[in-house]
C-alpha cells in the first residue's frame, strides 16, 4: 500500500480555511443552542402548562428526527414555504441550533431535578422567595451536575457540523470531500481529517472531564 | 406555494423499504456493538498493558470524530484494506458498528466500575474465582444500570443511520431525497421524511423513556 | 459436629501466625510490623481507633490485600501466591463484612447457596439442605426466598454469616460486623456469634463492641498507628491495661478501666 499525501499538503491552505469555517460554526451551534436551550429548559420546567405542551413536543421531536433531516429541510423546504433565501452557512447555524437545544433543554431539566427538595425547603424555611431559591440554591448546584452532559454536547455541536457539508457549508468536512475528489487520494485526505476532528474534540471532552472533577464537590448536597 | 402531496402515496412503496433498511441498519448495528462494547470494556480492563491501551485508544478515537466523517472514511478505506469493494450498507453498517461499539464499551466501564468492590470482595472470600465473581455477580448487577444508557443510544442510532444515504444506502433519507430531486416536490417529500421518521423515531423515545424510569437507579 | 470440625481437633494448635506483617499504600503505612497469633478455638478480637490497621489486617489474611513485608502462616504453610492456592485458602476461611455485601440479586437462601453450589460444585439438594440448616441455626429459617432488600440490617448480617459458615470454614473473619447496624439489631448478630465461638469456631473479630469483646473474647489485641499496642487476655486489656494509651482509647469509649 502506497500513500501520497502530497495532496493534503498542497491543499492545506483550502483545508485550514475550512477547518476555521468549522470552529466558527460549532462556536455559533453551541452558544446559540445553549442560551435558547436554557430558555426551553426553564420555561419548561417553570412555565405555564400550555408552553409546557408545546415545548415537551419540540424536545421529543428533535429525539426523534436526525440533524440531517432537520438540516435538509431548513435549507430546501424553509425558503420554499416562506421565500426567504438563507445562505448555506447561516442554515446551518439555525438548523443545527434548533436541534441540539432540545437536547440542551433536557439536560437542564434532569440537572435542576436532580438537586434534592430539602434544599428548596432549607431555602423556604429561611423565608426566601421562588425566584431567589431557583438563582441561589437550585441553579448553582445544577450547572455543576450538568457540566459533564454539556461537555458531551459541546462535542456533539463540533461533531454536527460536518453534517453540514451536505448543503454545500465550506467547512472542513465538506473542503476534505472536495479535495479527495479531486486528487483521487481520498484515504490520505480523510485519514488526515480524521486526525485533525479528534484532535479538536478531544482536548474538548477532556477539559470538561477535568474541570468538572475540581468543581464536582460544589453540586453535591 | 403549490403542493402535491400525492407523491407521498404514489411513493409509499419505495419509502417504507427505505424504512426497512432504516431498522435494519439499526438493529444489526446494535447486534454487533453490545457483545463487541462488551469485549472493548473487557480488554480496556485487561492486565496486559498494550492491550488495554490500545483498547482505549480505540474507544477515545471513535467517540471523539464525526460519524459522518467515518462513513466517508470506510468508504474509501475498506475497498483498499481488503482489496474487495464492499456494498454501501455494509460500509455504512461498519462505521456505524466502529462508533456504537465505541460509546458502548464506555456504558458498560462505568456500569460495571458503578457495582461496589465489596461485592466482589464477597464474593472471591467465598472462593470464587475472579470469572466466576465477575460473570454471576457484577455483571448480572451491571445490566440494570447499562440498560437505560443502551436505550438512549439505541434512539440516537436510529438517527445516526441517516446519515449513511451519502453514500448512497437506501436509507430512509436517501430515499426521500432521491424521490424529492427526481420529482421535484421539495416541501412534501422533506416534510415526509421528518415526519415518517417522527412517526418511527418518537414511540423508540418514549420507550427509552420507560426504561429509564424502570431501571432508573436511584442510589 | 461435622467432619471438618473433628479432623480440627486433631490438628495443630496454632491456625495463624503473623510475623512481623507490613502492608503500604503509597505513603501511608498501614501496618508497620505487626506479629501475634491465633490458636485453634480462640475467639481474637482486634481493637483500636479507626485507620490503625485492624481491617487491614483481617484483608491480608484472605489475602484480599497482599503483603508488603513479614509472613503470614495459615496452618504453618505462608499464604500462596498463585491465583488457584489463594482460591484453595479461602474456602478455607470465611468472611462477615460491615456492609453485609449479599448479592441482591440473589434471595437469602440462593445467597447461602452461592458458595456450595458454585465454588465446591456441590447438587442443588446438598447445597439447599446445608442452607436450609444454617438459616435455623442463624434464626431466620421463615425467610429464605427473601431478597436482601426485604430483610433488616441485622436480617441480612446474619444472611451472610450463614453464607460464610455454608463453606465450612475453619476460621472465620468478621470486620466489623455490627457498625453499620441499628442499636437494637446488634443484639442479635451478636448472639449467633457468641454461638458459633461457644461451638469452638476459630474467630478473629475486628469490632467496636466492648462488652462483646469483654464477655466473648480469649484474646484480645489494641491497635494504634498500624501496629499492636497491648494484647492479652480481656481481663487484662479491659480490667488491668498495662500501656496508658490503652487506657485513652477505652476512656474515650466511655469505659471505666
Amino acid at each position: 500500500m502506497e500513500f501520497n499525501f502530497d495532496p493534503v499538503l498542497q491543499s492545506w491552505r483550502f483545508l485550514l480555511d475550512g477547518l476555521r469555517v468549522t470552529l466558527i460554526l460549532s462556536g455559533g451551534v453551541a452558544l446559540c443552542s445553549f442560551i435558547f436551550g436554557t430558555l426551553v429548559g426553564l420555561a419548561r420546567r417553570y412555565g405555564p402548562e400550555w408552553l409546557r405542551v408545546i415545548l415537551v413536543f419540540y424536545i421529543d421531536s428533535m429525539r426523534a428526527i436526525p440533524v440531517l433531516v432537520v438540516l435538509v429541510w431548513v435549507y430546501f423546504a424553509l425558503p420554499a414555504i416562506t421565500g426567504w433565501n438563507l445562505p448555506p452557512f447561516w442554515s446551518a447555524l439555525f438548523a443545527l441550533s434548533f436541534h441540539l437545544a432540545a437536547y440542551v433543554a433536557e439536560v437542564i431539566r434532569a440537572g435542576i431535578e436532580s438537586v434534592r427538595p430539602g434544599q428548596v425547603r432549607a431555602g423556604l424555611a429561611l423565608g426566601m422567595s421562588g425566584p431567589q431559591i431557583v438563582r441561589m440554591i437550585v441553579l448553582p448546584q445544577a450547572i455543576v451536575r450538568m457540566m459533564p452532559a454539556f461537555g458531551s454536547l459541546l462535542s456533539l455541536a463540533i461533531k454536527d457540523t460536518a453534517i453540514a457539508a451536505v448543503i454545500a457549508v465550506p467547512e472542513l468536512m465538506r473542503r476534505a470531500d472536495a479535495v479527495a475528489g479531486q486528487s483521487y487520494a481520498p484515504v490520505e485526505v480523510f485519514s488526515t481529517v480524521m486526525i485533525i476532528y479528534f484532535l479538536i474534540i478531544f482536548p474538548v471532552t477532556r477539559a470538561v472531564d477535568m474541570v468538572y472533577k475540581r468543581i464536582a464537590f460544589l453540586g453535591r448536597s | 406555494m403549490n403542493l402535491d402531496w400525492s407523491i407521498i402515496p404514489a411513493s409509499a412503496g419505495a419509502l417504507a423499504r427505505g424504512a426497512l433498511i432504516t431498522i435494519a441498519l439499526t438493529v444489526l448495528t446494535m447486534t454487533i456493538a453490545v457483545p463487541c462494547g462488551i469485549g472493548v470494556a473487557m480488554l480496556r480492563e485487561s492486565k496486559f498493558r498494550p492491550v488495554a491501551f490500545l483498547a482505549t485508544c480505540f474507544v477515545e478515537l471513535f467517540r471523539n470524530l464525526p460519524i459522518i466523517l467515518v462513513v466517508y472514511w470506510a468508504f474509501y478505506v475498506m475497498p483498499v484494506v481488503f482489496g474487495i469493494a464492499f456494498s454501501p450498507f455494509i460500509t455504512g453498517l461498519v462505521a456505524l458498528s466502529l462508533n456504537n461499539t465505541a460509546y458502548n464499551s464506555e456504558t458498560f466501564r462505568s456500569g460495571i466500575k458503578s457495582i461496589r468492590k465489596g461485592q466482589t470482595e464477597a464474593a472471591l472470600a467465598l472462593g470464587m474465582s475472579e470469572g466466576q465473581a465477575f460473570r454471576q455477580i457484577v455483571l448480572p448487577q451491571a445490566w440494570r444500570r447499562v440498560l437505560p444508557v443502551l436505550a438512549t443510544t439505541w434512539v440516537t442510532l436510529f438517527k445516526d443511520t441517516s446519515l449513511v444515504s451519502v453514500i448512497a444506502v437506501g436509507d430512509l433519507a436517501h430515499t426521500a431525497m432521491q424521490i424529492r430531486s427526481q420529482s421535484f416536490r421539495v416541501i412534501e417529500m422533506l416534510t415526509a421524511m421528518a415526519a415518517i421518521y417522527w412517526l418511527l423515531g418518537y414511540p423508540q423515545a418514549k420507550i427509552a423513556d420507560w426504561i429509564h424510569k424502570k431501571f432508573g437507579v436511584t442510589e | 459436629m461435622t467432619a471438618a470440625t473433628l479432623a480440627m481437633q486433631s490438628a495443630p494448635r496454632v491456625v495463624l501466625q503473623y510475623r512481623d506483617v507490613r502492608k503500604l499504600y503509597g505513603d501511608f503505612v498501614a501496618l508497620s510490623g505487626v506479629s501475634m497469633e491465633v490458636e485453634r478455638g480462640q475467639v481474637v478480637c482486634l481493637i483500636g481507633p479507626s485507620g490503625s490497621g485492624k481491617s487491614t489486617l483481617l484483608r491480608c489474611t484472605n489475602a484480599l490485600e497482599s503483603l508488603d513485608g513479614g509472613e503470614l502462616l495459615f496452618d504453618g504453610i505462608p499464604l500462596p501466591k498463585d491465583a488457584a492456592s489463594i482460591r484453595k485458602v479461602r474456602q478455607r476461611m470465611g468472611m462477615v463484612f460491615q456492609n453485609f455485601e449479599l448479592f441482591p440479586h440473589k434471595t437469602a437462601i440462593q445467597n447461602i447457596m452461592m458458595g456450595p453450589k458454585t465454588v465446591l460444585g456441590l447438587s442443588e439438594q446438598e447445597s439447599r439442605a446445608r442452607a436450609e440448616a444454617l438459616l435455623v441455626k442463624v434464626g431466620l429459617s421463615d425467610k429464605p426466598e427473601n431478597y436482601p432488600a426485604n430483610l433488616s440490617g441485622g436480617q441480612q448480617q446474619r444472611v451472610a454469616i450463614a453464607r460464610a459458615l455454608a463453606m465450612e470454614p475453619e476460621v472465620m473473619l468478621f470486620d466489623e460486623p455490627t457498625s453499620a447496624l441499628d442499636p437494637e439489631t446488634i443484639g442479635e448478630v451478636l448472639n449467633v456469634m457468641k454461638a458459633l465461638a461457644d461451638d469452638g469456631m476459630t474467630m478473629v473479630v475486628v469490632t467496636h463492641e466492648m462488652t462483646f469483646a469483654r464477655r466473648v473474647a480469649d484474646h484480645v489485641v489494641v491497635f494504634e498507628s498500624g501496629r499492636i499496642l497491648e494484647q492479652g487476655p480481656p481481663t487484662q486489656i479491659f480490667d488491668a491495661p498495662q500501656q496508658a494509651r490503652t487506657r485513652d482509647f477505652l476512656g474515650h469509649l466511655g469505659w471505666d478501666a
